[in-house]
């Protein structure tokens, strides 16, 4: 297969760089939350503070960072995956299969991102906050489940349709990649 | 339909679907809201975000993706091949020393890293050519490395135990000093099969008349004791209760990405980058696993399916240590097909109140359950280990590597058995330290 050789479609390669940049934001996510962790156990421990807004703000962080990263860990493989069945398989049938179980992830993101829409909403518009002194509004803590998940479908869509295309090899594996 | 018929639908529902080899986070999150919606409406759909990030939303799990980054950030370093290149230097005139080196490097990497396949990978670069350069047989040498890899995920800090730590509700740092002395002891055994096996084929190095001296002996101990003091910093901040898991992590990340900048040069952007996006990949992947597993234990407790299990094996009045085989044998069998992190999100809430009721210690369990996600590693067909060796070594076939890895896989059965035996290896120390 030429897979390599073909050129993508503009929205697919769009939806590849946002996931890509997605990425990226969330990996510096980590690395704050790397960060403010250090400062937290700096003010506790050598200023005798307590911590304030710190510990919300990394648990928060991290599950954005979850969300929002997810899509670029779909595009570069690295949710893991129980590979028997497809390494059994010769590629047309392979093909197959991963139509049907990326078809069961997208119509399990959208209805995720159906619910997460309407609940990120309602954290808006009432303007809710975290019950601690920092009172951290749920709107920004949550905004990463729908743009997330958002990004997510269209990923999956992508990879979809790179495989129906035969653009892509199903699963990234080569016909020679036997169990 | 009763609870239990419910159950075996859900088995046989998610064994399907995760069959199709869709990411296994969205399999079960697929699973835990088809039931939802056909059990209890439409509207169950909004309990999901809610669910979900509530769940997420754990101070706990920060650990997680500290520890991850952590490993990250020595593994993208030389500090593997320094550590097994000390180690060879310290014990050339024991027989069987390179392959007793590599699994002694593999143990102490894997403090560091708290991954198998890292282990596996950081050792092996350099410890399989340099093993059968020197004499070893392709089997000991492989199947050497790719058991030694298993010991990342028992040996503190251990990604596997903080994901049965927020699965079971149970302490992390106890389970991580819980894990100490089974891991010296599964080293140990591991050590004396290769030292056997060595002296039963006569294997003898080819330089075995080299003499080391002391500066080459302590030449790289500098390069490595930072790191080693770390590690021992973060678990003695643990059992101490100096500081929780997430905040030890953290500082331990920080100090291993500083370290490795310092150290081994590691500071172009790209190589930061590696780290940093090797760790978004492992911990979102397995963030992903947590999340929708917190579904899936919502949807099966929602469904009286967790409660009518344990209920059902209760009633059953067989011997708790014919339980304790059951489930040891399942786990072994669900081991050769799912990573350690969907065995242990998707099995815990149901085996727990079974564990409970049987009067067995849930950190004893933490820790023979371990020891059984170390086999599935190194297990066929989809055992981890196994293929991240035939990688570093392609023209070493499976069925060789298999063929070494067997007698380390009845080294981890005996230390099953040990721990069965005697249950206070697992929980003296910890008694010791924090009572």
């Amino acid at each position: 297969m030429s897979s390599e050789a073909r050129p993508l479609p503009a929205w697919v390669v769009a939806v590849q760089a946002l996931s890509r940049a997605f990425g990226v934001f969330s990996a510096g996510l980590i690395l704050l939350s790397v960060g403010v962790i250090c400062q937290m156990v700096f003010v506790r421990a050598v200023l005798g503070q307590s911590s304030i807004w710190q510990t919300e703000f990394v648990t928060f962080a991290l599950v954005a960072a979850t969300f929002l990263g997810a899509p670029y860990i779909l595009l570069t493989r690295g949710h893991v995956a129980v590979d028997v069945l497809p390494l059994m398989l010769a590629t047309p049938a392979r093909r197959w299969l991963h139509m049907a179980g990326h078809l069961v992830m997208l119509a399990f993101c959208l209805a995720f991102l159906y619910a997460a829409v309407p609940w990120w909403v309602e954290a808006w518009t009432s303007g809710q906050t975290t019950p601690s002194i920092w009172r951290a509004r749920m709107w920004i803590a949550t905004l990463a489940l729908p743009a997330g998940l958002a990004l997510l479908c269209l990923q999956c869509v992508a990879q979809l349709w790179l495989v129906h295309r035969q653009i892509e090899l199903p699963f990234g594996l080569s016909p020679d990649d036997r169990l | 339909m009763t609870p239990l018929q419910v159950g075996l639908l859900i088995f046989v529902v998610t064994v399907a679907v995760l069959a199709t080899g869709l990411p296994i986070a969205f399999g079960m999150g697929a699973v835990a809201l088809a039931f939802m919606l056909v059990f209890d409406g439409w509207n169950s759909v909004h309990f999901v975000p809610e669910t979900v990030f509530a769940g997420l939303s754990d101070f706990t799990l920060v650990s997680l993706p500290m520890f991850i980054i952590m490993g990250a950030a020595v593994a993208s370093s030389r500090a593997g091949s320094d550590l097994y290149e000390a180690l060879a230097r310290w014990l050339h005139k024991v027989p069987g020393s390179l392959v007793i080196s590599n699994i002694g490097a593999c143990a102490l990497f894997s403090a560091l890293t708290g991954s198998s396949p890292a282990t596996c990978a950081a050792i092996g670069k350099m410890g399989i050519p340099e093993m059968r350069k020197r004499g070893y047989d392709a089997d000991l040498a492989t199947g050497a490395i790719a058991a030694g890899g298993t010991l990342g995920i028992l040996i503190p800090p251990s990604i596997t135990m903080i994901l049965y730590g927020i699965a079971s509700e149970t302490s992390i740092g106890r389970l991580f000093i819980a894990g100490i002395i089974p891991g010296l002891m599964l080293t140990g055994l591991f050590m004396a099969w290769a030292m056997f096996l060595s002296w039963k084929r006569g294997t003898r190095l080819i330089d075995e008349d080299r003499v080391y001296t002391l500066a080459e002996k302590l030449e790289l101990l500098p390069k490595l004791l930072p790191f080693m003091a770390v590690i021992a910093g973060v678990v003695y901040a643990l059992y101490g209760g100096i500081a929780t898991p997430s905040e030890a992590a953290g500082v331990g990340a920080m100090l291993c990405l500083l370290m490795v900048v310092v150290i081994y040069r590691v500071w172009r952007p790209m190589d930061l980058w590696a780290i940093l996006r090797d760790g978004l990949r492992e911990s979102g992947m397995l963030m992903m696993i947590i999340g929708t597993s917190i579904l899936f234990g919502y949807m099966m407790s929602s469904l009286q399916v967790t409660q009518s299990v344990a209920q059902a094996i209760g009633e059953m009045q067989v011997n708790r240590w014919l339980v304790m085989a059951a489930i040891n044998l399942l786990l072994l069998v669900a081991g050769m097909f799912l990573p350690p992190a969907a065995i242990i999100l998707m099995t815990t809430p149901i085996l727990m109140p079974v564990i409970n009721a049987a009067g067995f210690d849930p950190i004893w369990f933490g820790v023979v359950l371990t020891i059984n996600m170390e086999l599935g590693l190194i297990t066929p067909p989809v055992g981890l280990n196994l293929f991240v060796i035939n990688g570093i070594t392609p023209d070493v076939r499976l069925p060789t590597i298999l063929k070494g890895a067997l007698p380390f896989m009845g080294c981890m059965v005996v230390a099953i058995l040990i721990l069965c035996v005697f249950p206070g290896l697992a929980t003296w120390l910890l008694t010791q330290l924090m009572g």
